[in-house]
């Protein structure tokens, strides 16, 4: 016989930017309890407002900006909010992990290949996210962003617009900060 | 048989002790490092209540140990069987690292090859869930022959089930090979690794401090080396990738990929779809704005989505049905082809023509990555592996042409003459051997010479070029295109094409194997 | 440059029939709106990057630009605009604001080719585009200014000279150009060689002109402007007014109309001067003189920007003037037709400029396509805008989604008003400095008018708060999505039976081949 051993799910937190925790209960209702009463919220869609929420009474316009894994933006009444979807388990993993790490790891951005560089939108000093550019190099008649590949601050720019750079040359140093 | 009978009760005794080895302090263990227990991971895989274990209570054979002691515990460290996944057969294997750090003993071995032996014979697919230590030193070779064993039962089945990789620990030595000769290698991030010579052994041969993380993590395999396809920032989020993956693959390779219901959600008709490719040919664009039109809604599966960005593929649906799709993403390197994006498209083609997945793919290549360090790395060989997988696949293939298409890399991709059925192309498409500034200069060299404007008399050669030479509608009226469609109306067109090609079969002469360079 | 000649009788010219719009978004609607109610017919063109936006619906006749791709963008190419006004039969052109407006070569080549340039003449242009000319004429007709350079300043040394007689703090700017570049605050004379090539290098990118010159700077100011009128008889008044300290980075967010800082005796004094600077200069149409006001009500001239401004509406609110309509009678040559006492300024405005940009990424320009718009139908309203429902805002041209203007018979009233708008502006497809709005219409400082050019730049924080329920519903909004997408059973959406279903044609050959 089996062991069953599904670790079972019975609410799950969204963690945003600033390691806030919203918990829901599992399984997830219309309802948002605020002090000691429970609202209804609803989604709809329609021609006039597109997609939107209803919540006491009033509409407001929601947007899912970006979706990856369990990473999810949402613009909310014109504001942004990042979460992560956690089980309690992933929770648990999280904080397990950080404790683990903790270095202060540092990004080298290389060239892909060899090109002009046309344009290096940061400064050292800048914050810039997952997936942002970093430099923009010219090759191939293209323009091609360099990204960085984590979230954290510009150490250095070593080269600047105009520059000719050879594949694997040293664009830029990121520190990283998760 | 009466239940409380001496038999009976010895089984529900051999339950409870089975029951007590798998205790909380086993499970603390591996929750302590952020990670899940073997069961753990089965359950969440499997649809509630469908796992069937087998060989729970096999213990390590007592064999003449000459060096250290081996656990007697049931299982010897690995859970095999079989389930259902959305309600079709699936087996799976998932090691325990708290037996013994999930080490491959003989014992070990045999039940994992007793799956797999299983899983062939079943048609159906099999999912190694990998978190050991490696071979079982106690057991000297005969562990590493169980290494043999496995190897060799993955290679019999390959391209005949859909065999998959979830690295959720450590993997190192010779087990990191199975997951390489696998069709499909998932990642977990943080707590997984992968490397043939570990850290230590790096550090005593050539003096290097190495981390296991920066040796093979995650992203490193994700990134790097292109050998993770698919990672995830935990255990939960990889294993219900992984259930998603299975929607799109069929069981084994005679049957097709199965359907979904479809939601109709997404227009056959879109003009939004004229406005992605810029006008201006050096201006990019991110391909999957293109592909994300097109496919049924959320239906896109990019795999390898870290490695060899240059060159996107991925699983996608179209009313419902599983295709592949491959396309050149003009946001990266201008969307060249070079050694990564090559071998990362060849081996993708080359799974969905095994398990009869279509191939579509979107083209806006100018061309190979120049210069030295691709030559002496070999494009020739490399780019030759995407040109031989394309032109190998028998599945249902069709390609759209976006913007660019010259010289080799135009052929490479999927090109008519390669076998292509059905070859579309946008009015923005060129298709030239090669590009204008490079095809003016090269013809007009001495006229551009002795121009007194020669940047004028070049815009205006470049201009006839484009419209003369490079424009789709000559490929088309000679044949090498098929149509050249309205953006706007490419998902009913790619819809009826395939359709027309859902019987498709070509023979293939009778051979060994073909020689694929490598 | 020298003074351009112009022909004077040309600039007598009774009748405009047709203007060229060389312009595009919001201000190409206003522009083509008035001329409509005047009678008078316009020509918009159409450009590639934009081919379905909504000012081309408002033209009488549209300019298609064909296949070209040129060096230039054609709003910024002279030759190309004048063959396309002479071709499509134009006698005036209205160049909007950015742009060929207050280029004075443009000007004059419209002049030369018989069309009449809807703005002041090249001269004007000239002189008070070019910050030291400028600077110059101002103190020669007794304009209080900072105390800075008497003209460009070649280098470090000369730079420090100059500095150690104004007193430090200094700034460089740019003598070419404004809106921030080519500008650097120098505290101290150590700094000096490193800010002066460094305005001075951002200055030539930017404005193809590397001189630069050297002015007191002054903390924390005020940012007052004037709007003037002129005709080409020489009258010269002006219309009250704005406020426009509400800055980020030298970019203006949202404007008023009067300032709370003037009473009648300052806003008298100011008018004047400024009326005095444009008549200095022979200025006709419309112009803004801007001022600098510190704490201690004293003011400096800064400079005339010689166009119709973004902000023009909130003027145009308080005062019943149609500024646009105004411009094109003095282009026809009519003489004003109120005089400095004529002008009353009653009520109050409040402009909020509604942008594509990512307030909690730093204002970052957020390109991307509108999918909803709609604005409240207040009659304290007034909507600016060039989009709508499936506009692009593209990464090109200006991130403006649209002007907000507000009105109340008083600030405080303009203020509530301006915030019942906001509440109930929708949009949707894109990230918008909404929020930021809504935060500064709430925000004390604010209310009291007690703010200067500072004020964003360092309480920027606090305008990123929210109502504490809003994240929390949009957290239960992720984690239905990740519930629904991940948790549910789907069980029935997919049928692998479907997949062996085969006819016996494909199954017979791919089991035989093996």
């Amino acid at each position: 016989m089996t062991p069953t051993f599904k670790p079972e799910i019975k609410e799950l937190h969204a963690l945003n930017q600033d390691n806030d925790l919203f918990t829901f209960e599992l399984p997830l209702v219309n309802k948002i309890k605020i002090g000691n009463h429970e609202y209804t919220i609803e989604l709809r869609e329609d021609d006039v407002y597109g997609v939107h929420v209803m919540w006491k009474k009033r509409r407001y316009p929601v947007d899912i900006v970006r979706v990856k894994q369990n990473r999810y933006e949402i613009l909310f009444n014109d504001i942004s909010y990042t979460f992560t979807i956690e089980t309690p388990f992933s929770l648990e993993r999280k904080k397990v992990l950080s404790k683990n790490t903790g270095k202060n790891d540092k990004l080298i951005i290389r060239a892909p290949m060899p090109g002009k560089i046309v344009e290096v939108p940061v400064r050292e000093g800048s914050e810039v996210k997952n997936g942002e550019p970093v430099i923009v190099l010219e090759a191939m008649k293209m323009q091609n962003e360099i990204l960085s590949s984590v979230n954290g601050t510009v150490l250095k720019i070593a080269v600047k617009a105009g520059q000719n750079v050879m594949k694997d040359d040293v664009l830029a140093e990121v520190t990283v900060k998760e | 048989m009466d239940i409380n009978s001496k038999n009976f009760r010895s089984y529900l005794e051999r339950d409870e002790a089975l029951k007590q080895q798998y205790n909380s302090d086993r499970a603390n263990k591996q929750h302590s490092k952020g990670k899940l227990t073997a069961y753990e991971r089965i359950s969440l895989l499997y649809d509630e209540g469908t796992f069937e274990e087998i060989d729970a209570f096999v213990t390590p054979a007592d064999q003449g140990i000459e060096f250290g002691k081996v656990e007697k515990s049931f299982g010897d460290g690995v859970i095999v069987g079989h389930g259902k996944i959305d309600g079709r057969l699936v087996f799976v294997y998932a090691q325990d690292f708290t037996i013994m750090g999930g080490s491959l003993g003989t014992v070990h071995a045999r039940k994992i090859g007793k799956i797999q032996e299983m899983a062939l014979k079943m048609g159906a697919p099999i999912i190694a869930l990998i978190d050991s230590g490696g071979a079982r030193i106690q057991e000297g070779i005969a562990s590493l022959s169980g290494y043999a064993t496995i190897f060799s039962n993955i290679i019999q089945s390959s391209g005949i089930i859909p065999q998959i990789s979830v690295i959720m620990g450590p993997a190192a030595g010779g087990a990191v090979y199975s997951p390489a000769l696998t069709d499909w290698v998932f990642m977990t991030s943080h707590t997984s690794y992968m490397f043939v010579t570990g850290p230590n052994v790096v550090k005593e041969v050539l003096n290097e401090d190495v981390s296991s993380e920066e040796l093979g993590g995650a992203e490193i395999h994700a990134r790097k080396s292109g050998v993770a396809h698919m990672i995830y920032e935990d255990e939960e989020n990889t294993i219900i990738a992984l259930r998603k993956f299975l929607t799109y693959l069929p069981s084994n390779n005679v049957e097709n990929p199965p359907v979904t219901v479809y939601d109709n959600s997404t227009p056959d008709i879109n003009e939004k779809l004229r406005e992605i490719v810029p006008d201006d040919p050096n201006k990019a664009y991110d391909v999957r704005e293109v592909i994300n039109l097109v496919i049924d809604r959320n239906s896109f599966f990019e795999t390898s989505d870290l490695y060899a960005q240059n060159i996107i593929t991925g699983f996608a649906r179209l009313k419902g049905k599983t295709i592949g799709i491959v396309a050149n993403q003009p946001k990266v390197l201008a969307g060249v082809l070079d050694i990564d994006s090559s071998i990362k498209g060849a081996r993708f083609i080359r799974f969905c023509d095994a398990f009869n997945i279509p191939l579509l793919t979107f083209e806006d290549v100018p061309g190979f990555l120049p210069g030295m360090d691709q030559e002496h790395s070999g494009i020739i060989r490399n780019g030759a592996k995407l040109l031989f997988a394309y032109s190998e696949a028998t599945v249902p293939r069709i390609t759209v042409i976006l913007r660019k298409a010259y010289g080799g890399a135009y052929i490479v991709m999927n090109s008519k003459g390669l076998g292509g059925d059905f070859n579309f192309a946008w009015p923005s498409a060129e298709i030239a051997v090669m590009g204008p500034d490079g095809a003016v200069a090269i013809l007009y060299r001495r006229e551009l010479a002795e121009s007194p404007d020669p940047v004028a008399l070049k815009k205006e050669l470049v201009k006839t070029y484009r419209e003369k030479v490079a424009n789709p509608f000559i490929a088309d009226e000679k044949g090498y295109i098929d149509e050249v469609i309205d953006p706007a109306v490419t998902r009913k067109k790619l819809i009826s094409a395939f359709e027309a090609l859902n019987n498709k079969w070509v023979k293939v002469p009778s051979r060994k194997h073909a020689n694929m360079p490598l | 440059m020298p003074t351009c000649l112009y022909n004077q009788d040309f600039m007598k010219v009774s009748t405009i029939k047709r203007i060229l719009i060389a312009n595009r978004g919001e201000i190409a609607v206003r522009i083509m709106r008035t001329a409509h109610v005047m009678g008078i017919e316009c020509v918009a063109i159409r450009t590639d990057s934009e081919p379905a936006a909504m000012y081309l619906d408002h033209a009488d006749l549209i300019f298609n630009l064909s296949e070209e791709t040129s060096e230039i963008p054609v709003f910024l190419d002279v030759d190309r605009l004048i063959e396309i006004a002479v071709t499509t039969g134009c006698d005036a052109l209205h160049p909007g604001y950015g742009f060929l407006a207050e280029n004075a070569y443009f000007a004059q080549k419209c002049i030369e080719n018989k069309i009449n340039f809807i703005g002041p003449s090249p001269d004007a242009i000239y002189k008070m585009g070019n910050k030291t000319v400028a600077r110059r004429i101002a103190l020669a007709n007794g304009v209080p200014m900072a105390m800075g350079s008497p003209g460009n300043i070649s280098d470090e040394e000369e730079a420090l000279k100059h500095a150690a007689k104004i007193g430090y703090p200094v700034i460089i700017k740019a003598a070419s150009g404004g809106g921030g570049r080519g500008m650097r605050i120098v505290r101290h004379p150590d700094e000096m060689e490193k800010m002066f090539n460094l305005a001075s290098r951002e200055a030539e990118k930017a404005f193809n002109d590397p001189s630069v010159f050297i002015e007191k700077y002054i903390e924390n100011p005020k940012h007052i402007e004037f709007q003037i009128l002129g005709d080409k008889d020489g009258n010269v008044i002006h219309l009250g007014e704005r406020e426009c300290s509400i800055q980020r980075k030298h970019q203006k967010l949202l404007e008023e109309a009067p300032s709370s800082a003037l009473d009648q005796e300052l806003r008298t004094k100011m008018g004047d001067i400024a009326v005095t600077i444009a008549k200095a200069v022979g200025y006709y149409s419309a112009g803004t003189v801007e001022f600098l006001l510190d704490s201690d009500k004293n003011f400096y001239f800064m400079e005339m920007n010689t166009r119709i401004q973004v902000e023009h509406p909130v003027t145009e609110e308080i005062t019943g003037v149609d500024l646009i309509e105004q411009q094109i009678r003095v282009a026809r040559g009519e003489a004003l037709s109120m005089k400095q006492e004529d002008v009353r300024l009653t009520g109050w405005a409040i402009e909020c400029r509604i942008n594509a940009e990512d307030v909690q990424a730093g204002f970052a320009p957020a390109p991307g396509k509108i999918e909803k718009l709609s604005f409240p139908e207040y009659d304290f309203i007034r909507v600016e805008t060039g989009v709508r429902n499936g506009s692009s805002i593209a990464a090109n041209f200006d991130s403006m989604i649209a002007k907000l203007i507000v009105t109340g018979k008083t600030r405080s009233e303009a203020i509530i008003n301006t915030k019942k708008a906001l509440d109930k502006v929708w949009i949707k497809g894109t990230k918008t400095t909404l929020p930021f709005f809504r935060m500064l219409v709430r925000n004390k400082k604010f209310h009291s008018g007690d703010f200067t050019t500072a004020f964003i730049e360092k309480d920027l924080e606090q305008f990123h708060r929210n109502s504490e329920y809003e994240e929390l519903i949009a957290a239960w909004l992720a984690t239905k999505l990740f519930a629904d997408e991940n948790l549910q059973n789907k069980n029935g959406s997919v049928d692998f039976e479907q997949g062996k279903e085969m006819n016996p044609w494909l199954l017979n050959k791919r089991i035989n081949r093996f």
